[in-house]
């Protein structure tokens, strides 16, 4: 009997829940995790998540381990974890693997009965949306009281808008989705810089999910900066979501990071369109703003999401969108971008971080500024 | 809360048939009653069901509909409530995988195993994989009982059996015999019940109604209700929903099992 898919199918390869799940440990604190499978899941960001202070550890399952189940590993390898790092916070992450053969992550638990608390994530890779590691990982911290049901609650939603706006125009979108390298950056900053130069007035948007903000608030802070060089400066307006009183404790502080950096080089943010976790729904803020006050304005540059952001108000502008995917490009082009810059490989660059990092695209529009 | 129950025992030593009989006897103690078929064969519900064959969760998982408790909780003899989890075709993919996700479904969307008095697993005579201790792991089954005849090898798997529960440190609610005709069946498996610290709960003869009955899809507790092995099911029911002392088993040596079925 054939099986049926319930949704179309996509072929390009698609961010993980499991990665998801980590990355949500990562945000709420989380000291230590042990990835409960293959030894080599999730490496690369297992181990970029340890530029950020959380460790990664695994219980290595093999062959054997499949076949006879991995328990014992997973208690040897919690014990280890509790004596070698001392944790606060621990995390426990399922895989493809140990979810097929039925491991209970709790039984370990139950074992070792560490006095810290225990974060237990049953998630593997194979859901199609990879916000559902999110959403396991959050529905276990609020079990064990680390969240409140408030919080979790507003996760839940932002998390069903973010699957929405992949769906719409992001990764989800297409059944394939080719990837690119976007526009040449000196040729967008040209046009970007002679638009500036006319006196036209224009929007910079920042819409960045969580830490992306270091590098992608650089680009925004670039387009003030140069707007100022060229005695332009109060023709732009300024709009981030850097509010500090929004989301997980990581996010909170990544936003305070941000928002200090770009005040303390003189950056004047007119408007705060929500918090680092709201990427989903910050935009839609953002294009009522602009409807009520710059709907005639010129050109908008927007950073690190774009394709949130709704058309209706942006359609009469010159749109330069900045975004760090490849697989980006070709649905911004049809939203009707007219100029897509991709910041390639950005997310590790924001790792471990407390400070904007320098952009490519903001390097090369100071660079061109100070030539002319 | 429920009291929820899974007979285990060596295949087709008559778990099945064990388990329909006592749901059946037990609804018409007034009891409402729950039976989940987590075997692939999906053939423990039909027999309360006048030899319908319903749709099982995993046939309409993978019809990749949105699936609603109307879809897969039937209504049976005297209301007893069906489920049949299924699984996939014989040789292919993971059926244990299947009853891990079938369950979290089931909970999440109905309340079949909660707003009811008795709650039947009804497990293959394999525990081949993970997947199929799944409704003992998460804590849904409170009762165990091992079901076997007198000889040596459904002894054997009962043996094995009792390693396994003690292994989940589960405990034993009691020994279960079916009989196949064998000599002193009885006595060898009270005396197993025994050793292993458990008791002997009912000794159920071998009977052809039990056969006939199902081949025209109903229990012996419905088409036969006056017979005498109705009467032991009814038996076996009352002893099942009383309270009672379970510990856990002490597994026999091999050697020891062999001297027994020579009594
Ligand atoms: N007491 C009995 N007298 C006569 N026949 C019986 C008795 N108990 C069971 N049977 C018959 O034995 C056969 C196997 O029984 P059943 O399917 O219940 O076994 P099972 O243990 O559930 O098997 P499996 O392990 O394959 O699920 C059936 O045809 C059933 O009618
Ligand atoms: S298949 Fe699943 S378990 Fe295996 S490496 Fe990939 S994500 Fe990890
Ligand atoms: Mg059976």
């Amino acid at each position: 009997m054939p099986v049926k898919q319930k949704e179309p199918l996509i072929m390009h390869p698609r961010p993980s829940s499991i990665v998801a799940a980590l990355y949500t440990l990562r945000d709420l604190d989380t000291d230590v995790v042990i990835l409960h499978g293959p030894p080599g899941c999730s490496f690369k960001h297992a181990r970029l998540l340890e530029e950020d202070g959380m460790r990664v550890v695994t219980t290595s399952l093999d062959e054997t381990g499949f076949v006879f189940g991995g328990h014992d590993a997973l208690v040897e390898v919690l014990e280890k974890v509790i004596k070698r790092f001392n944790p606060k916070r621990i995390g426990i992450v399922g895989t493809c693997a140990s979810m097929i053969i039925g491991e209970e992550l709790h039984e370990a638990v139950m074992d070792v009965q560490p006095d810290v608390p225990v974060i237990e994530v049953e998630v593997h890779a194979g859901y199609r949306d990879n916000t559902k590691g999110v959403i396991i990982a959050l529905e276990s911290a609020l079990a064990c009281g680390i969240i409140s049901e408030v919080e979790f609650e507003r996760q839940k939603s932002l998390l069903k808008e973010a699957t929405m706006v992949e769906k719409r125009h992001g990764a989800a979108s297409k059944e394939y989705l080719e990837p690119s390298r976007g526009d040449l950056k000196y040729k967008v900053a040209e046009r970007l810089i002679e638009l500036i130069k006319q006196g036209k007035k224009g929007i910079n948007i920042l819409n960045a999910k969580k830490e992306t903000a270091f590098m992608f608030a650089d680009i925004n802070l670039a387009v003030a900066q140069v707007a100022q060089n060229l005695g332009n400066g109060p023709n732009i307006i300024n709009m981030a979501n850097l509010d500090v009183n929004l989301g997980l404790p990581k996010n909170r502080r990544n936003a305070h990071e941000v928002k200090d950096d770009l005040e303390k080089a003189g950056m004047e943010i007119h408007h705060i369109i929500g918090g680092l976790d709201e990427y989903p729904i910050a935009g839609n803020t953002a294009s009522q703003i602009i409807g009520e006050k710059y709907a005639d304005y010129d050109f908008a540059v927007i950073t690190g999401v774009p394709h949130a952001l709704p058309m209706d108000n942006l359609k009469n502008m010159e749109l330069f969108s900045i975004t760090n995917g490849p697989r980006q490009v070709v649905p911004l082009k049809e939203m009707g971008h007219k100029h897509v810059v991709v910041e390639i490989d950005l997310h590790p660059k924001t790792l471990g971080v407390n400070h904007i990092v320098e952009s490519e695209f903001g390097a090369t529009l100071r660079e061109m500024v100070k030539d002319a | 809360m429920p009291k929820t129950i899974a007979i285990y025992g060596k295949g087709g030593i008559g778990k099945s048939s064990t388990a329909s009989n006592v749901a059946a006897a037990c609804a018409d103690e007034g009891y409402r009653v729950t039976i989940i078929g987590c075997d692939p064969k999906s053939d423990s519900s039909i027999t309360l069901l006048r030899g319908r064959r319903i749709p099982t969760i995993m046939d309409l998982m993978r019809e990749g509909e949105d699936i609603k408790e109307d879809d897969i909780v039937f209504t049976g003899y005297k209301g007893v409530k069906c489920v049949e989890i299924g699984g996939p075709e014989p040789g292919i993919g993971c059926a244990g995988r299947g009853i891990i996700v079938a369950i979290a479904l089931l909970r999440k969307i109905s309340t079949a195993i909660e707003d009811t008095d008795l709650v039947i697993y009804d497990v293959p005579g394999d525990i081949v994989c993970g997947g199929f201790v799944a409704p003992v792991k998460k804590g849904l089954v409170k009762e165990a009982y091992v079901l076997t005849s007198g000889e040596y090898m459904p002894l054997y798997a009962a043996n094995n059996i009792c390693k396994g529960l003690s292994r989940l440190e589960m405990t034993l609610n009691g020994v279960i015999c079916n009989s196949r005709g064998a000599d002193n069946e009885e006595k060898i498996v009270s005396e197993f019940a025994k050793e292993i610290g458990s008791q002997l709960l009912a000794f159920i003869p071998k009977d052809v109604l039990v056969q006939t009955c199902e081949r025209e899809g109903y229990s012996v507790i419905e088409k036969a209700p006056d017979s005498a092995i109705a009467g032991v099911y009814r038996k076996l029911a009352k002893a099942i929903m009383a309270d009672k002392d379970a510990k856990i088993a002490v597994p026999l040596d091999d050697k020891r099992l062999r001297e027994l079925t020579r009594i």
